[in-house]
This record gives structure tokens, sequence and C-alpha cells, in this order.
């Protein structure tokens, strides 16, 4: 690599101060430092510094997206043949979904790119390694036959009203996946929603997610709702299978143990705040228990879903494993982060029991908390400062 | 005697670490005294280039406040005198000849308690040793007309590479009691003293001994203030270097200012390192005469964390005990972002590499990643000892606003406390420049 390195310091004048391509220096830089590790010196203060940086924490969470999509790949070629009564082999499956899935993973991170480099080019600012962890959660969160299209805009949206009108990276109040997200959802919801959009094949097969199967329905239990469409459909809506990921869903969500599995090695390379997905579990599986004490008193079939089903239905553990902890949008403190998990699980269970309309509840709730942790961590500081405050008065 | 548990830092395990006894170096042909490194002081200069001075005579005043005056670091002539932009005194060299002192009177312990604040004062004042005396908040020289709340002595240093202070107490232990003595008498009632767990020198009089575990920054005066009794709005702390108690000592004993220190020249860049006796100011040349270059270095005066960047040709810095040795080459890996690393390439305080194991790292003055925004993933507050929310803190600094920082406890905090901060933070930001510039926000606002 010793060329390429002689390469990128004979042009490297002409992208510094004065140079004829100045005002593209932040694209040189970061090839130059996504290439070779930065030789940037101390100047003062500590003379020696971690060996961590932004771009190693944002290539870990990369990393640890990388099995939900091998497993998402895997899942919408398997999906594929059994909507169209194929027996194929998991290869066949995997590279069929590749090729599904591919274009997707490509237009996110083209437009993602553009955006981020536009902007970076325009405001003089470092392109941040931020919208690769972006661009590598958007294409998890749709269902595999989103149109293309739907996902430029989405994307688009996403990285420049998510995050760049904030100031990029650090400074955005919302998860610009989930901004995303959220955009096709309420512009094009039936690309998005429905029966007909989580399974590709060949003339639009109908393949419920868990979470809509109960939803709407009423005076019925949701796990015998499960059952029955277990037995009617080609899916298996038992609480295996829905943990083991071989359901119709978006792309990377199916999977909970892999999840799981990212999760821990999230928390053990220490990237990843484990209270907030702690929180998050215990509210969710309480807010579930008070909603089967009143189902009693309700005919809505959502009432009815056992805690442990509410785990393995729908997003919720992809929400909160990378969604809900990305540091930046969550609540800052400790004590914050705590009651903003737990709210999210809380909210999840209400958004998807009380209104069969959004029967995903994982995207609005953290969206919503996402706005709410400023004031959670308001009170937590206020607790500080009320503390010191009183030592002062002794 | 209480005990302070801190679970909240980290010990950098750095290669070089000195072992053995303290070896002697010939004194420095030239020593040097950096009047602009003394926070908020207004030097005024009381000697001419080419002028006599003695050991312990007055070489500059600060001008806010006239009677403290800074002491010669040695007997000789006044060689240069350097000035920067807008004739800031930078540096104050004198060629050495001699060692004829200024001679002061003479006490014992017994004496010591008769006298009052105002005598140990005048005595402190008059050998012109007053500087060693530096005040919480600010951590700036005190002002001797202030009536502190307490005095706080560290005799626990957990800096990086840093001389073992108990064991350097332990020898001169009859200097420190004096020192600590006519410290007490400065407060009229007992001084805190912070100790190892297993210190030799527990017995001190005088003091308010407490021990604090040996994790960095708990050696760190500030921590040791905040975690005992912590300092209110209005309150005024008195700290001494543990290695100036001594010289104080001395003071009372023999009349005379006694420069001696141990240092620690360590660190990665160094062929061999080790502990020598030198003094004040010594020129870092006389310093390292024991240590060969075969590839570029940094040379710090201080400790790794805190110093500051100095040529060869410079001089140690007034309160510094350490000249720490840093590699100064950088190398650039290839797809370095996606290294597995090791522990002899990676050194991390969260497991991003697989660098496990409890080898020392040859650490070099790499910056490791470019500077980026705040992405809060808790690196700060694993390593802060203090109940201070830095992230909040720092958000109101950058805000400049001086009422929420004062209710966030700027008034704790010092930059040396957060330099760990700035060493685990994964955006590469200073966090301990930036709380300088609050404090000296808060100064500016009175």
């Amino acid at each position: 690599m010793h060329w390429l390195r002689k390469y990128l310091d004979k042009i490297a004048p002409n992208f510094e101060h004065g140079g004829k391509l100045e005002r593209l220096g932040p694209l040189y830089e970061a090839t130059d430092t996504i290439l070779f590790s930065t030789d940037i010196r101390t100047k003062s203060g500590p003379h020696i510094r971690d060996s961590v940086d932004i771009k190693r924490v944002m290539i870990l969470v990369v990393i640890s997206l990388l099995p939900c999509y091998l497993f998402g790949a895997l899942n919408v070629g398997y999906q594929y043949s059994n909507a169209i009564g194929v027996n194929r082999t998991w290869i066949e499956n995997l590279i069929n979904g590749i090729f599904i899935i591919m274009p997707i993973i490509a237009v996110t991170f083209v437009s993602g790119a553009f955006w981020e480099i536009l902007f970076a080019l325009i405001r003089r600012h470092p392109i941040s390694e931020g919208f690769l962890v972006t661009c590598a959660l958007i294409p998890l969160t749709l269902p595999p036959s989103i149109p293309l299209w739907q996902v430029v805009i989405a994307t688009s949206f996403g990285i420049v009203i998510g995050k760049e009108i904030f100031g990029g990276v650090g400074m955005n109040i919302f998860n610009p996946a989930l901004t995303a997200r959220a955009f096709l959802y309420f512009t094009y919801p039936a690309q998005i929603s429905g029966d007909k959009v989580w399974v590709v094949s060949p003339d639009g097969f109908s393949g419920a997610t868990a979470l809509s199967i109960p939803a709407g329905k009423t005076d019925a239990n949701a796990v015998d709702l499960l059952n029955e469409a277990t037995a009617s459909m080609v899916f298996d809506y038992s609480w295996n299978n829905m943990f083991m990921g071989w359901i119709p869903g978006s792309i990377g969500e199916t999977n909970k143990w892999l999840i799981i599995l990212s999760a821990l090695f999230l928390i053990l390379v220490g990237i990843t705040n484990w209270r907030i997905m702690v929180a998050s579990v215990a509210g969710l599986l309480i807010t579930a228990l008070i909603m089967n004490l009143f189902s009693n008193y309700s005919n809505n079939s959502m009432l009815t879903i056992p805690p442990h089903y509410h785990l393995v239905m729908g997003s919720f553990l992809f929400g909160i494993v990378f969604m809900a902890t990305e540091p930046v949008t969550g609540a800052h403190t400790n004590s914050g982060r705590w009651i903003y998990g737990f709210l999210i699980g809380v909210l999840t269970v209400i958004i998807r029991s009380i209104n069969p309309a959004y029967p995903e509840g994982i995207m609005l709730a953290i969206l919503l908390m996402n706005a709410f942790a400023p004031l959670i961590d308001y009170f937590v500081i206020q607790g500080n400062i009320k503390k010191r405050m009183l030592r002062y008065a002794q | 005697m209480d005990h302070i548990e801190i679970k909240k830092g980290h010990n950098i395990r750095i290669s070089g670490l000195p072992i053995g006894n303290p070896v002697s170096v010939p004194m420095s042909e030239t020593v040097a005294i950096y009047p602009y490194e003394f926070q908020g002081v207004k030097p005024k200069l009381m000697i001419k280039e080419g002028e006599k001075v003695m050991l312990g005579s007055p070489l500059f005043f600060d001008k806010s406040q006239p009677k403290v005056r800074w002491p010669s670091p040695a007997n000789g002539i006044v060689q240069s005198i350097h000035f920067g932009a807008r004739r800031v005194i930078k540096k104050i060299e004198i060629s050495v000849i001699g060692d004829d002192a200024v001679e002061g009177p003479v006490y014992t312990k017994e004496k010591l308690y008769d006298l009052n604040r105002e005598d140990i004062l005048k005595i402190i004042l008059d050998a012109n040793l007053f500087p060693i005396i530096r005040q919480r908040p600010f951590n700036k020289v005190a002002n001797p007309m202030d009536k502190p709340r307490d005095i706080f002595v560290s005799a626990i240093n957990t800096a990086p590479l840093s001389v073992d202070l108990d064991q350097v107490l332990y020898l001169e232990k009859n200097n420190f009691q004096i020192g600590v003595t006519a410290l007490s008498r400065l407060v009229g009632k007992d001084i805190f003293v912070t100790l190892k767990k297993d210190s030799k020198i527990i017995d001190i009089s005088d003091a308010t001994i407490q021990t604090i575990t040996h994790l960095h920054p708990g050696g760190n005066v500030g921590i040791q203030i905040h975690n005992s009794r912590p300092i209110k709005p209005g309150d005024i702390i008195w700290t001494v270097d543990a290695q100036n108690v001594i010289s104080l000592g001395k003071l009372f004993l023999t009349g005379k200012y006694d420069t001696k220190r141990i240092l620690s020249i360590a660190g990665p860049g160094t062929s061999n390192p080790q502990f020598v006796s030198s003094n004040v100011g010594s020129s870092i040349k006389s310093l390292i005469v024991n240590q060969e270059f075969d590839l570029p270095v940094r040379l710090i005066s201080g400790d790794v964390l805190t110093g500051v960047k100095k040529d060869p040709d410079e001089f140690l810095g007034f309160y510094d005990t350490a000249i720490t040795i840093l590699p100064d080459i950088v190398e650039r890996p290839f797809m370095g972002m996606l290294q597995l690393g090791s522990s002899k390439t990676k050194y991390s305080l969260i497991n991003a590499f697989l660098s496990f194991g409890r080898t020392l790292f040859e650490f070099n003055t790499s910056q490791n990643g470019e500077e980026r925004a705040m992405v809060p993933i808790d690196a700060w507050e694993k390593v802060l000892p203090m109940d201070i929310l830095p992230n909040a803190l720092f958000r109101a600094i950058l805000a400049e606003d001086i009422e929420e920082m004062e209710k966030l406890g700027i008034w704790e905090c010092d930059d040396e406390d957060f330099a760990l901060c700035s060493f685990a933070c994964p955006s590469k930001i200073d966090v301990g420049n930036v709380i300088r510039k609050g404090l000296n926000l808060m100064g500016s606002e009175g």
C-alpha cells in the first residue's frame, strides 16, 4: 500500500489551504483518513490519547449490524421461496435474498454519502463517519419490497432533515435512521405497512407481520389468532419461530437471537449503554402485564398479547438495541437513561395496543422519547444541582 | 483516619517507569523561571540582565499582590530575560555561580508553636517562597491576604510515571513535618494531608490524615478536596505540593530556600528511565544526560497528561516533578480503523480492540483520530471521580452560561482533574482545556 500512500501524499497539496481543489478538502481528508489512520499529533494537554476514535466507534456499530444483514438476506430469500411454494437450499435463498436487498443498501449508501459530502463541502466541516451507521441502519428497517426511489427520498430526508440541518452528527435531536423510516411511514404508508409489503414474490404475496395479525381484531386472544394464522398460512407464528426470525417483516429485525448477540457485542466493547436496553425491556414487560390485566374489560385483542410475545413480535428488540441506544439522541445521563429506556418500553406497548392503526409502536416510541430526552436530562441535572445547593447551604 | 474510596478513574499502563533510588545529575549550568506560566499573575521585574542574584533573592513580583515575590532558583548572574508578544515576560535565565543563599531566621518545631499566622506568613513572604502556595478555585498562586478555609497537601502521586512521593517524604520526614506544622499555624488548625493506603508517614502530626485509593486522578488535590470537604462558592482552599512542603520545612529549619527536587525522567521515549535528584528550574538538558535518543522524541515538563511540551534547551517548570519523554513518530497503518488491534498496537479504556492483558503500552504523540462532535458514550464519566456532570458542565461552558456553570460545580473543578477525560474521549475533545476556559471566564466576571 506504499504506492497509495505516496500518491495521496503527492496530491495532498491541492486540497490544502490555497490549493486549487481546496473546496474538496473534506473529501480528501475523509478518503485519506479512512484508508490510513490519521497522523494528527496531540498539541498540548494530554500528550497521549486513547486509541479509540469516532471512526472506530462507528465502524464497530456497523460490524454489529452485519449478522442482521446476513440473516435478513437469508430470510428474504426464504420467504420468497415460501411464497411461491418452492423448496430451495439455504444458499439459494441467501443469494436470492442478497439480490433483493443489495439494491436497497446501495441506493441508501449512495444517497446518504451524497448529502453528507455535499454538506461537508458547503459548510467546510469534516465528513462525519456517523452517516455510515445511519445508512447501515436504514435498509434494515425497511420492508424488502420497498421501491428504490422511496429509499432515496427517505435517506435524503433522514440525513438532511434528521441530521444535517441541526449541524451534523452530535447535534441532531432525532435518530436520523428512524426519521427516514417515519418519513416513509407517513408519506407512503402503502409501501411500508399493511400485509402486502413484507414478502417479495412475483405476484404480491400477502404476508402479515406478527403484530398485524391481532391488530384491529376484537374478542379474541392474540396467541390463538397467531396459532390460527400459522395453521392457515405458510408462515409459522409460534414464539420459537418468531424468536428465530423466519417470519415476514422488515429486513433486519426478524431474528431476535442475532439482535441479542449484537447487543451483547456492543455492550462488551463498551460503546452502547445497557441501561437503556434493560429499562426498555422492563418497561415493555410491565406495561404488557398491565395490558393483560385490562384485557377482560376490553374487546381489543392486542391487550391479550403476553409480555414474552411482545418481546419477539415486531421490531422492538432491533429498535432498543440499535436505535434507542444511539448516544447523541438519547438521554445523556445514566439516571436519565433508565427513565428514557423505561418509557420507550411503556410507549411501545401503549402504541401497539391502544391504537390498532399503528401495530408497530417502537419507531414512534423512540422518536417521541428522542424529543423528551433533553427534558429528562434537564431534571437529572436539576437533581444534581439541587444536591449541590443543599450542600452549599449547610 | 478516613479513607476515600474512589472507583472511577484509570491508571494508564504506560511504559518507561523508572525503578530504584534517585541518582544525582550534575547541577545545571543555567536555571530558569517562566513568569508567564503562573495563572493570573502580572509579573513586574525586580532585576536586570547582568545583575547578580542569590539563591532565594526576589526576581519579580505580582503587580496585583506586590507582597508576593518569586525566588531565584540559584545563585549567579541574570543571563537573559526573554519577552514574548506584548512584553509578556516569558523566561528569566540565570547562569549559576556558587551556592550563596539568602539567609533568614532559623526555628525548631517547638518554636513554631509560638508563631502566629502573621509571623509565619511574614517569614514565607520574606523568603520569597509564597508562590509555592496555590489556591482552589482557579489553581493559581494564592493571595496572602485571604483567610483560607483549609490547607490541603496531597502526599500521593497517581499521575502516570510519577515519583513515589511516599518514599520521598519518608526520607525527608522531619522536614516535611516542620512544613506541615508551619502550614497548620497559617490556618490555626490541622491541615489535610492525603496519603496512600499503606503509607510510611502515617504518624505526621498537626494534620488530619486521610488516605485515598491509588487510582488516578485520586492523587490530584482537587479530587481529594471534592471527596472530603468540597468547595462551596466563596471558599478558598490553599494547596501546597508535597515536595514544596519539604522546601518550606527546610526554610524554617535552615533559613534557606532548598530547591532540591526528586524528579522522574520517564516515558516510552527514554532509553534509561530513572528517578533523579535535581533542582527547581534545572535545564532539561541537564536532566536527560543519561538518555540516548535514536528517534525523534517529545520532551514534556510535567506528567504526560498535564505537562508542557519543551525543547531540550528549555527548563523544568516551577511546580513540575517529571520530565516525560514520548516517541514523536506516528505511523499511518492502512485501513487502521478496521484493525483488530493487539495489546502492542492499541490501548483503550473500552474493549474496542483485541488488546487484552496488563502489559505496559508504548504510547506516542498520536491523537489517534480526528476531532469530532461530542458523542456521549460515557468516556468522560468513567474516569472522573467527582459528583459533577462533565457533559452538562462542558456545554454550560461552551454556552458561557456563568450561572449554570456555578450551579454545576465549576468552583470545584480544575483542568488537571479533567485531563483523563481528554485522554479517554473518542471525539478527541480537550475537556481540560474547556474547563480552564470556563474557570477563566468565572475569574474575569469577578
